[in-house]
């Protein structure tokens, strides 16, 4: 293959990781916490021969897809009304235990389980500052203050953790709104909680729509290209061979 | 290409969405009905080239990895527990809660349920039953001579009889309540099993410490917001529509693949 082809097809490979991506972004569009991705490309230059009329090294630039980008801005905060949704207010992320070790999420759903214990819809525990919250039915409705404080009619039943990092967009998602990182979480005062909300997906339909009627357009012209780039050898090989004639 | 796939978990979780919402709406007037709503989370992610990985040997680290997702999934179809509003409607054997705790009935084979649906009736041999015919636990038999029936708001059962000036006690309702009310698995009817998540009922008397007071002559609405369901179910129906449009986009661009060379 020469060069015009492979340098179409990065693009083109590049085009389907965006897709991806994009697919993924709308799929979530629904699932509280969630935090869009956008996919970074790179130029990869390599060396070519001159060709006619060209002096010195040339280069070629391939395009590759270099990372993937996440978007931290708050999502809506959207009104539930349900004791056990809670919604972060800044930066912050609940701290869950689960079998793997602590993972952290920006989704407030939490649901209690038979012993009464806060849980994730996963069941694995959300972690107070004294490990699990406990709340039994005799602690009536509770009420939870913004930095995360539980009072029952019993009296304080904990504090919701809320942990923060030093680079955020290094935390790997692990799917299930959960999220992964070898940092060392540090406590936070700077997010609030508000109790009976969720932070819905910052996903911007709009967005990622006119991102994708782009990625699609661009996947168009490459192949265009391809084509006329394939006109062209198809063209050489007939003139070429005919005047051999 | 995954994005098709993906896009397909999209379409899923929109149409469970709906399905959850049409439910809701369409027991928007079932006494003690609890509104349900669908909960999503994303799908495990592939990971290129993991976060935090070093890109030189002098220990520089990519800012940030490439993570491919696979799509959504509904994590739960979970129970809105809120109080509905009171109606009244002055049926003697009508009783509404108010505040947390469940009825218990008895079912024809001798396990019980739960219920916050409290719209019950005589059986032919005078016994408080529910709609379908089950005994209310613990069982409160009604005498045929008995003029007017009172339960108070403790859940005690008096029955007035000609003839005696006190009236009559005929029993005790109870209430139970659960360490996760949410846990409790719906068997239509209006009627709820005990599950493992839900925990072990606790029976109490109503009124006492943690368990609502009974009403008599109401009924418990649902709590089904029809205006908030509305305006989910719309939400629900565009991004079911994005998510077909990636399909299609993912289509062309496949078709641009599998159209080229034939120039």
């Amino acid at each position: 293959m020469d060069n015009t082809l492979l340098v179409s097809v990065s693009q083109q490979i590049a085009s389907y990781d965006s897709m991806d991506t994009i697919a993924n972004n709308l799929a979530n569009i629904s699932t509280p916490g969630f935090k869009r991705d956008s996919t970074l490309f790179e130029e990869y230059l390599s060396q070519a021969k001159p060709s006619e009329d060209e002096k010195g090294q040339q280069n070629i630039s391939f395009v590759y897809n270099a990372g993937t980008a996440r978007d931290l801005s708050g999502g809506r905060i959207d009104q539930t009304n349900a004791p056990y949704d809670f919604a972060i207010n800044g930066k912050g992320y609940f701290v869950v235990q689960t079998a793997n070790g602590p993972r952290y999420t920006r989704d407030g759903h939490f649901t209690l389980d038979a012993t009464g214990r806060l849980v994730t819809e996963e069941g694995d525990p959300v972690q107070g500052d004294g490990g699990n919250v406990t709340i039994t039915p005799q602690d009536g409705n509770i009420f939870v203050a913004q930095d995360g404080t539980v009072t029952g009619q019993q009296g304080q039943l904990g504090k919701l953790q809320l942990v923060t990092f030093d680079n955020e967009t290094a935390l790997t998602k692990e799917g299930a709104t959960l999220y992964s990182t070898t940092q060392t979480a540090q406590p936070t005062k700077a997010a609030q909680i508000k109790q009976g909300a969720i932070e819905s997906s910052n996903v911007e339909p709009v967005v990622e729509i006119s991102h994708m009627i782009e990625v699609m357009r661009a996947y168009q012209a490459v192949s265009n290209i391809m084509q006329s780039h394939d006109e062209l050898k198809r063209q050489a090989v007939d003139k070429l061979s005919s005047t051999q004639n | 290409m995954r994005a098709l796939s993906i896009a397909a978990t999209g379409m899923q979780a929109q149409q469970t969405n709906v399905e959850v919402i049409a439910n809701n709406l369409a027991n928007m007037n079932t006494t003690g009905y609890k509104t349900q709503r669908a909960q999503f989370e994303d799908l495990l992610y592939q990971n290129v080239q993991q976060v935090g990985a070093q890109s030189s040997d002098s220990g520089s680290i990519v800012p940030s990895g490439i993570q491919l997702g696979a799509g959504v999934r509904t994590a739960a179809v979970y129970r809105v527990t809120s109080q509905g509003d009171l109606s009244q409607t002055s049926n003697p054997y009508d009783l509404a809660i108010q505040g947390p705790g469940w009825f218990r009935i008895t079912q024809p084979d001798g396990t019980d349920a739960f219920t916050r649906s409290g719209n019950f009736a005589l059986s032919p041999t005078g016994e408080l039953v529910t709609q379908d015919g089950y005994v209310v636990a613990p069982g409160i038999s009604v005498p045929q001579t008995a003029t007017a029936v009172t339960v108070n708001s403790q859940g005690q059962v008096q029955a007035t009889i000609p003839g005696q000036t006190a009236p009559q006690v005929l029993g005790q309702l109870e209430l139970d309540r659960f360490p996760n009310e949410a846990g409790l698995s719906g068997q239509g009817s209006n009627l709820f099993l005990q599950t493992p998540s839900s925990g072990a009922p606790q029976a109490g008397v109503p009124g006492t410490a943690g368990y609502g007071t009974i009403q008599q002559g109401y009924l418990e609405t649902s709590n089904v917001n029809p205006v908030e369901e509305i305006t989910s179910m719309i939400t629900a129906q565009r991004a079911y529509e994005m998510n077909s449009k990636v399909v299609t986009t993912a289509d062309q661009m496949l078709q641009m693949t599998a159209s080229m060379g034939q120039g």
